[in-house]
């Protein structure tokens, strides 16, 4: 019998064990190695002296914090104007009207969509070559191609952040679609029979109760444009360049002996993402509760 | 403070009429109750008058002024839902002060109005509680609040009492009828329970189909029925069809005395009626007696109940508690004169 409460015991660790198998070995595994080598343990070039040195020299690079900003600019744009952009998209998808459902699949289409699809897209759209630029000249707003401005490849990230966008609206959009269906408008009815103009609907009732579900996908959002690499890598300058390209280049470079500054890189990245998405969620448990 | 009047109010939903032709005018402090069976069309009307609706047709009138340009927000005809539905990430001071700050006042002076206003709904002191640490009752109570902080021109409540149990029920209800007496609110108020509205309500508004059956006091429903389904909706189907000649009225059960002062229907064709507590079971003469045979009989306590056939339609009669009918036979049952109500004949009924 005890033997049998043991079985028991063990049977949902036992089912779990295979997905707990992979990702301790395979992402704990890789974490462990990287963490390593940022610290000067890479035994295959002979290296196996603990050091802070990688550390010490990504954090005197002016480059590196160029690169930082950059980074933290781009990913704290995208999420704000993606969630902005999202919520009113939905609040005008959540009306029947016709057409509203064939609207509403247009607008999550670009979810399944590959970011390298995106950017390419949006190369052609924006690109000083590319559909608008030639518009414009066609339509005689502008001389030649090359007057149209600088969109793609230009040091504010202008085409990273558009590309950001076109992925991540419908993204918090469905989530917030979903959340504003659920609540049904009748808190906005009582609001409004109490005197409640349509910007104060919004302020007072809408916006505290989806408030949860686009702060949790606007945290994804930002983590995940936070540690992108190939948008980036194609629409953005050489210098300065986020510090996820930034880690890959040094990572995929010849000289192996740059390694380890690459992983130095890629920790303080996860570091302070993990730092800043603590504090957005502080922040945005203060921000519901008042 | 608001006389509201309804001129002619309809809405169509595609092809469906939910409310047709609507005429009607609630005067200025009275309760009103619009009642009938779901899907009747009161809540559509209800939903008119306070804008979140437009008519198809008609007109909603405010002190005799058309108000179906002004805005909801501005309308002044605050509505409580079926569902408390408290904003739920707001705490009850919040909550009971929404409408204040709409307006703009000054948080001291919200403050102040929200304690005062806890204090006439007797939950004094509530101010910080959330809504989900409320009872249903409390909630109900806290959205009455939030309501008549307000100083509405119209207070609308939609099936105030449908989500209560009975005990809360009674104690709302009286909650309703006092504060509405003490503020002097015009209000309109929706139910499909006849008891809740005769308790309630100044004067009753009885819907069918998106048609005003009959607009008049609780008691009218009883004694003075309009047509045999309003009578029905009342619990009163003691109909014998009958043909009215003076003060007579001749049935296929013999002829029956009525009291000319009392009925309106004219002379020809009628349905004859009495409510179930107005028979007479002992006969205190031989006038206006006719003969039912009793299908069943159910002991309630205080009386007792029977089912009987009166010229092949089922009556229900009420009688002593302890009155012993034995199942088939044939009694007498007097109907006074003064008690016969007769209504006009319809042509699906016998």
């Amino acid at each position: 019998m005890r033997w049998l409460r043991l079985v028991e015991k063990l049977r949902v660790p036992m089912m779990l064990f295979p997905s707990i198998a992979i990702l301790v070995v395979l992402f704990g595994g890789g974490l462990l190695v990287g963490v390593g080598q940022s610290f000067g343990y890479f035994p295959v070039i002979g290296l196996d002296d603990f050091t802070f040195a990688y550390y010490g020299d990504i954090l005197t690079d002016r480059g590196f914090f160029a690169s930082l900003w950059l980074t933290f600019r781009i990913a704290l744009i995208s999420t704000f104007l993606s969630s902005v952009l999202a919520v009113a998209c939905a609040l005008v998808l959540r009306d029947k009207f016709r057409g509203s459902r064939f609207m509403t699949f247009v607008f999550q289409i670009a979810i399944p969509i590959p970011h390298l699809v995106a950017a390419a897209g949006i190369v052609l759209l924006v690109g000083q070559s590319g559909m608008l630029s030639r518009l414009m000249v066609a339509l005689g707003l502008t001389q030649t191609p090359g007057d149209f401005p600088p969109i793609v490849y230009d040091r504010a990230g202008i085409a990273i952040i558009l590309t950001f966008l076109w992925k991540e609206v419908p993204f918090i959009g469905i989530v917030v679609l979903a959340v504003l269906q659920g609540i049904g408008p009748q808190y906005e009815e009582i609001a409004q029979t109490l005197g409640a103009n349509g910007w104060q609907r919004f302020r007072y009732v809408l916006l505290p109760l989806i408030m949860p579900g686009l702060l949790s996908t606007s945290i994804i959002v930002f983590a995940f444009v936070f540690a992108n690499y190939e948008i980036p890598f194609l629409l953005g300058v050489k210098y300065p360049q986020t510090l996820p390209v930034m880690a890959f280049e040094n990572y995929k470079d010849p000289d192996l002996a740059l390694r380890p500054q690459a992983m130095a890189v890629s920790v303080v990245l996860a570091v302070i993402a993990i730092v800043l998405l603590v504090a957005y969620k502080q922040l945005a448990k203060y921000a519901i509760k008042t | 403070m608001t006389v509201v009047t309804l001129n002619n109010l309809t809405r169509r939903f595609d092809n469906v009429i939910a409310v047709n032709n609507l005429n009607l005018e609630v005067n200025d402090g009275e309760l009103v109750a619009f009642l009938g069976p779901s899907g009747c069309g009161k809540t559509t009307t209800l939903r008119m008058i306070t804008g979140l609706l437009l008519p198809s047709d008609g007109d909603v009138l405010f002190d005799g002024v058309s108000i179906l340009t002004v805005p909801t927000e501005k309308r002044g005809a605050v509505m409580v839902f079926q569902k408390h539905l408290l904003f739920p990430t707001m705490s009850v001071a919040q909550n009971v002060g929404f409408g204040l700050k709409m307006q703009g006042l000054p948080q001291k002076e919200i403050n102040m109005r929200v304690s005062e206003m806890l204090e006439l709904i007797r939950l004094p002191g509530f101010e910080t509680r959330r809504p989900h640490e409320l009872s249903g009752g409390q909630q109900q109570r806290i959205a009455l609040a939030r309501a008549l902080i307000v100083r509405p021109k119209v207070l609308l409540l939609d099936e105030p009492l449908a989500n209560l149990d009975a005990n809360l029920r009674l104690e709302m209800r009286e909650l309703i009828r006092s504060l509405q007496h003490e503020l002097e609110i015009t209000s309109i108020f929706v139910t499909h329970d006849q008891e809740e509205a005769v308790m309630l309500a100044d004067r009753i508004a009885l819907m069918f189909d998106g048609e005003l059956q009959q607009f008049a006091e609780p008691n009218a429903f009883y004694e003075r029925p309009s047509t045999a389904q309003v009578a029905n909706f009342f619990r009163n189907a003691n109909l014998l069809k009958g043909k009215r000649v003076g003060n007579q009225v001749e049935t296929a059960l013999g002829t029956l005395t009525i009291d000319t002062d009392r009925v309106v229907q004219p002379d020809g064709e009628v349905l004859l009626t009495v409510r179930p507590e107005e028979i007479n079971l002992i006969p205190d003469s031989a006038e206006n007696i006719i003969y039912g045979e009793v299908l069943t009989q159910v002991y309630m306590g205080t009386y007792s109940q029977m089912q009987l056939e009166v010229d092949g339609n089922q009556w229900l009669v009420h009688g002593p508690a302890n009155f012993d009918a034995q199942v088939g036979n044939k009694i007498p049952l007097q109907l006074p004169e003064p008690r016969i109500w007769l209504l006009p004949l319809e042509r699906k009924l016998k």
